[in-house]
């Protein structure tokens, strides 16, 4: 330790005497040298003038080490005038108290909160950081704590894992304390055992109110042991949860029986240090380099970028999290007997009575059912009705004693009234009612078998929402159908082997010419510069979910509530996360709208107009591609298209379709011969002719539109568009386009004079029939492209052959009128131009719209040179 | 270290309790509130026999009457130097701790002797030399105390195995 005179001294101080040399051993507060300084005598007698008065005088005073040790290097001399703080001396200390534990060194016993005279620094400053998961007595120093820190992350490497800091409540289980669920668990009438029979359950005494044992009823996330297992091997894993230690203890005791999984890597909220945040510094206090999160919670880990944000597991219904009453509010908490999964609702529909139940039944849009029957939509683990400025508030104030003795007894009260509540039985109770009434009435049998429609959408998104599988879903409150832990398995593998090929990238090639030059000396060196260069995980994850959502640009729509900033909605946050981009309006580079299902907002509206190009979507899509971390097509999630998706039922009296040809007879055969041949003409761009197959392709898609979800009312009401728009192909999405575009073609033929007679009267024709034709067109593009590519279209559909041949025949009859369409649309540069754009808006569901750009610059020149062929020809 | 130490301890009684059997009460009471506890520098183990008990005092206002009860106890105070047996209970990189009896001692590395390594892969971690002697949460262990110090009813201590006879227990 370095010595320095304190600032506190009479400078300037004159060495007058060196009383140690180098190597002397030292004892505390033993002197090094003496020097003299002067100073003012007050109050000195004067004889001479019989006054008192000041006077300088010259003071000798020694000064003395602070810390015993042997002396290692003396920086003064005799005579040395030390003006300001200098360093005087270095002395060697036996023991840098550098592992501290409840106050005293642990390497040489002494206590460290004794202070002397001349201490300057206290040795408890030495050893601040907690590094141990359960206690909070051990602390160590810097160094200590990067010498562990690179020790460990060696032994990682070397065993090829990571960590993972797993949560518990929400995460792989949920907790309640509801004596309910004993009693479903006896009775095996229940129509709730099933779910509840392998729930655990276990007492602690000096818990909860009154000191009576209080039982925690726990239930395992489904496949949680699989899940445990498989993730073993490639991560070390530690708890980090917002419970108290004895919770913590047996709920490890549950999850991993033998301990092998978790050993002592419990981190409890009495160790925390914190009540209302977690921190990965608590665990890796040098670097999170090697560290992932998985929690249900992001606003508790600050979005730390190591997380992976799971959605909650909300098995025990109205629940939620009984060890949060520490955390800052979850407002969905409340929300949450409002929307989170249909069961629920169910329930508080049933509340409001069947009134409201049967309108909800015989209305997709045109009641707007109030918010608490939002049926399906919002798993619960949005946190958006909190403002940042509040979270901030409600994290960083309010931790002094009193108001942390007020959430304890909070606390204690949330667990005395769950058990005497009994929220369960209730909620079970109010079902089997609303059973019983249902019988009465037909509608709301309706509305549930609706809702169990789409429960089943919610079941294959795997959003982590209880959803009814059975026909007994009106029964049983509880539904053990979660497979969150499947697809968030899987993230961890990938990561870990995206994180272990990275770090083979960077280590593998230094390692291979130090290899070469390796001396036994240099054996030392090499295991410090790997764990230097080891990737970070917050990286490679960050790559990893770019990647997910990247070229996706999300608008919200009657989701963030009102008031809310938008881009700091957890929501959104989530979103950004995964590559996303968030605006607040539709514009021309939105591709998808999340909207709330209940409402037609006039967002919803603006993107139905752009329909194809704009996918309407609930929430779920998002969740769902969060937990699978994979862009999840977006069928099952569309929303606002009932009108279309009930498809044939509609059978469009009046409409365009049922007078046209081939196309809308057979609406589900084009659709799914469509979306093959959209397949195909993606992966083999080269055999598309000339200017078409950019609009062959967007037309399959509108086609695939216009069978699935477009109601003709909504043709009619849309079809007058912007112009601008309307010009380009790839945005042309409606019949009404389509006519809109006729139109266009017609006035311009007319502009270029009669350019050529087919087309005049081609496009004449097109105009007439409004509409239907161009569909038709399109449809005989498709056969043209298919052919070009040489791939057999019936093959796909060996059903639908008759038709497709048939359609086939018409085509090619119009081969003619079909390449004038084309060089049309070669001579318009704006149609070209704007070709590519249109198209990368419209295939969303693609997963790299850049790459299907380049493609489409491919497809212009092969479109140009196969265009001149065919002019050639028609010469 | 135990010792036999005589005691002071001041009890205050309900009123519902005064009646012939009080100095049972008494008596439970006292057992009640100093067995097992910590006063500072001891622990107490067993309170042997109150050998006086002083008469009561009513405290004003509440009705409770106060005994101050002289007693003789058994009592453990650790010493540094001491050495004892313990069971382990966790195990870190850095060391382990050592439950012995109420006291939580911590074994850090420089403590435990070279031959003695750290295998952070074992499940659960263990302190192990690869051959016999293998320390790992639960394994009986002596440990020389080699610092102590007490806070307000709790002590802590730093123990060493890191001298001859000190370590893992044979079974």
């Amino acid at each position: 330790m370095r010595l320095n005179t304190p600032p506190g001294l009479k400078y300037p101080l004159t060495v007058t005497k060196v009383l140690v040399k180098e190597g002397d051993e030292i004892p505390q507060n033993g002197p090094l040298f003496t020097y003299r300084y002067r100073a003012i005598l007050r109050e000195q007698y004067n004889r001479d003038t019989g006054v008192y008065e000041d006077k300088e005088a010259d003071f000798y005073t020694d000064f003395e080490s602070e810390v015993e040790g042997s002396v290692k290097r003396v920086h003064i001399s005799k005579d040395q005038v030390i003006k300001a703080v200098t360093a005087v001396a270095e002395i060697e200390e036996p023991c840098k108290h550098e592992v501290q534990f409840a106050g005293m060194c642990a390497n040489c016993g002494k206590d460290m909160n004794e202070v002397t005279y001349s201490t300057t620094r206290n040795n408890t400053e030495r050893a601040k950081i907690n590094t141990v998961h359960g206690n909070t007595k051990l602390l160590v120093s810097q160094d200590q704590a990067n010498h562990e820190d690179n020790e460990a992350k060696r032994r990682l490497i070397k065993s090829r894992k990571l960590s993972l800091v797993v949560d518990l409540d929400q995460t792989i289980i949920h907790a309640t304390v509801d004596p309910t669920v004993a009693e479903w668990q006896e009775d095996e009438e229940n129509p709730n055992h099933a779910a509840v029979k392998d729930v655990r359950k276990f007492q602690l005494v000096d818990d909860g109110p009154g000191g009576r044992g209080t039982w925690y009823y726990i239930k395992l996330r489904p496949g949680l042991k699989e899940f445990l297992q498989l993730i073993a091997q490639d991560y070390e894993l530690h708890i980090y949860t917002m419970a108290t230690r004895a919770y913590a203890e047996e709920i490890a005791k549950l999850i991993d029986p033998d301990r092998k999984l978790f050993a002592n890597r419990i981190l409890s909220r009495d160790e925390n240090g914190s009540m209302s945040s977690k921190t990965l510094k608590r665990l890796f206090p040098v670097d999170t380099k090697m560290v992932v999160i998985i929690d249900d919670r992001g606003d508790v880990w600050s979005w730390s970028p190591n997380l992976v944000k799971v959605s909650a597991y909300d098995f025990f219904v109205g629940i939620g999290d009984i060890n949060s009453s520490f955390l800052p509010k979850r407002p969905e908490l409340e929300a949450r007997p409002a929307k989170p999964s249909k069961v629920e609702a169910e329930k508080t529909a049933d509340t409001d009575g069947p009134i409201a139940s049967s309108s909800e039944a015989k209305s997709d849009e045109t009641v707007k059912p109030s918010r608490s029957t939002t049926p399906t939509s919002t798993p619960p683990t949005t946190n958006g009705d909190v403002t940042a400025v509040d979270r901030m508030m409600s994290m960083a104030g309010n931790q002094d004693e009193g108001s942390m003795k007020e959430k304890s007894e909070e606390q204690d009260e949330t667990i005395a009234a769950q058990q005497k509540d009994r929220p369960l039985q209730q909620m079970q109770k109010k079902l089997e009612d609303a059973e019983k009434e249902a019988q009465a009435s037909p509608a709301v049998e309706a509305a549930s078998e609706l809702l169990a429609g789409n429960g089943e959408h919610e079941g294959e998104a795997g959003d982590g929402s209880i959803t009814p599988p059975s026909p007994k879903y009106r029964h049983n409150l509880l539904q053990d159908d979660d497979n969150e832990l499947q697809h968030l398995g899987e993230s961890l593998h990938s990561i870990h082997d995206h994180y272990f090929a990275e770090y083979d990238k960077v280590n593998v090639a230094p390692q291979g010419d130090r290899i070469a030059k390796l001396r036994p000396g240099h054996g030392k060196k090499r295991p410090i510069d790997e764990v230097e260069t080891i990737p970070d995980a917050a990286v490679v994850m960050a790559d990893l979910k770019a990647s997910v959502l990247a070229g996706v640009h999300l608008v919200f729509s009657g989701v963030v509530p009102l008031g809310v900033d938008i881009h700091s909605h957890d929501l959104s946050v989530w979103a950004r996360s995964f590559g996303a981009t968030i605006s607040e309006n539709i514009g021309k580079k939105t591709t998808h709208l999340i909207a709330s299902p209940d409402r037609r907002t006039a967002k919803v509206r603006q993107a139905m107009k752009k329909r194809g190009r704009v996918e309407v979507v609930n929430q779920n899509w998002l969740y769902a591609c969060f937990s699978q971390w994979k862009r999840v097509g977006v069928e099952p999630y569309r929303i606002h298209s009932e009108t279309a998706a009930n498809g044939k039922g509609h059978a469009l009296p009046g409409g365009f379709e049922s007078r046209d040809f081939p196309l809308s007879s057979s609406d589900e055969e084009s659709t799914n011969t469509m979306t093959e041949d959209e397949g195909d003409g993606a992966k083999t761009p080269t055999g598309l002719p000339t200017g078409q197959p950019v609009i062959g392709k967007s037309q399959l898609e509108i086609n695939t539109e216009i069978a699935s979800d477009t109601g003709d009312e909504e043709w009619a009401m849309f079809s007058p568009t912007v112009k601008r728009e309307d010009s380009s192909a790839g945005e042309q999405q409606d019949g009404g386009d389509w006519a809109l575009i006729a139109d266009e073609l017609e006035a311009w033929d007319s502009e270029e004079g009669g350019d050529s007679d087919s087309e005049s009267v081609r496009t004449e024709m097109a105009g007439l029939s409004n509409g239907t034709a161009t569909p038709e067109k399109g449809e005989k593009k498709r056969e043209h492209d298919v052919a070009f590519a040489g791939e057999v279209v019936e093959g796909g559909g060996e059903g639908e052959g008759s038709k497709l041949q048939k359609r086939k025949r018409e085509a090619l009859t119009r081969t003619t009128s079909l390449t004038n369409v084309v060089r049309l649309a070669a001579v318009e540069p704006k149609l070209v131009v704007e070709e590519p754009n249109g198209e990368s808006k419209v295939a969303v569901p693609e997963p790299a719209p850049e790459d299907e750009d380049e493609d489409d610059d491919l497809e212009a020149a092969l479109a140009a040179e196969l265009q001149a062929d065919a002019d050639a020809e028609e010469a | 270290m135990f010792f036999l130490h005589e005691l002071e301890e001041t009890i205050p009684l309900h009123p519902s309790y005064f009646d012939k059997d009080m100095s049972v009460y008494i008596s439970n009471e006292l057992h009640r509130l100093v067995e097992g506890k910590n006063h500072g520098h001891f622990f107490t183990i067993c309170v042997m026999d109150s050998f006086e008990v002083s008469e009561a005092r009513v405290l004003p206002g509440t009705g409770m009457a106060e005994f101050t009860v002289h007693y003789r106890a058994i009592v453990w105070r650790p010493f540094r130097g001491e050495v004892c047996d313990g069971v382990v209970n966790n195990v870190l990189p850095s060391g382990f701790f050592v439950q012995v009896g109420p006291l939580l001692c911590f074994v850090s590395r420089s403590a435990i002797p070279s031959e003695i390594k750290f295998d952070g892969n074992a499940t659960p971690p263990q302190f192990t030399d690869n051959a016999d002697q293998v320390i790992e949460s639960g394994t009986h262990i002596r440990i020389k105390l080699t610092g102590i110090r007490s806070e307000v009813q709790d002590m802590f201590a730093i123990a060493t195995i890191k001298e001859d006879y000190l370590g893992p227990l044979m079974q």
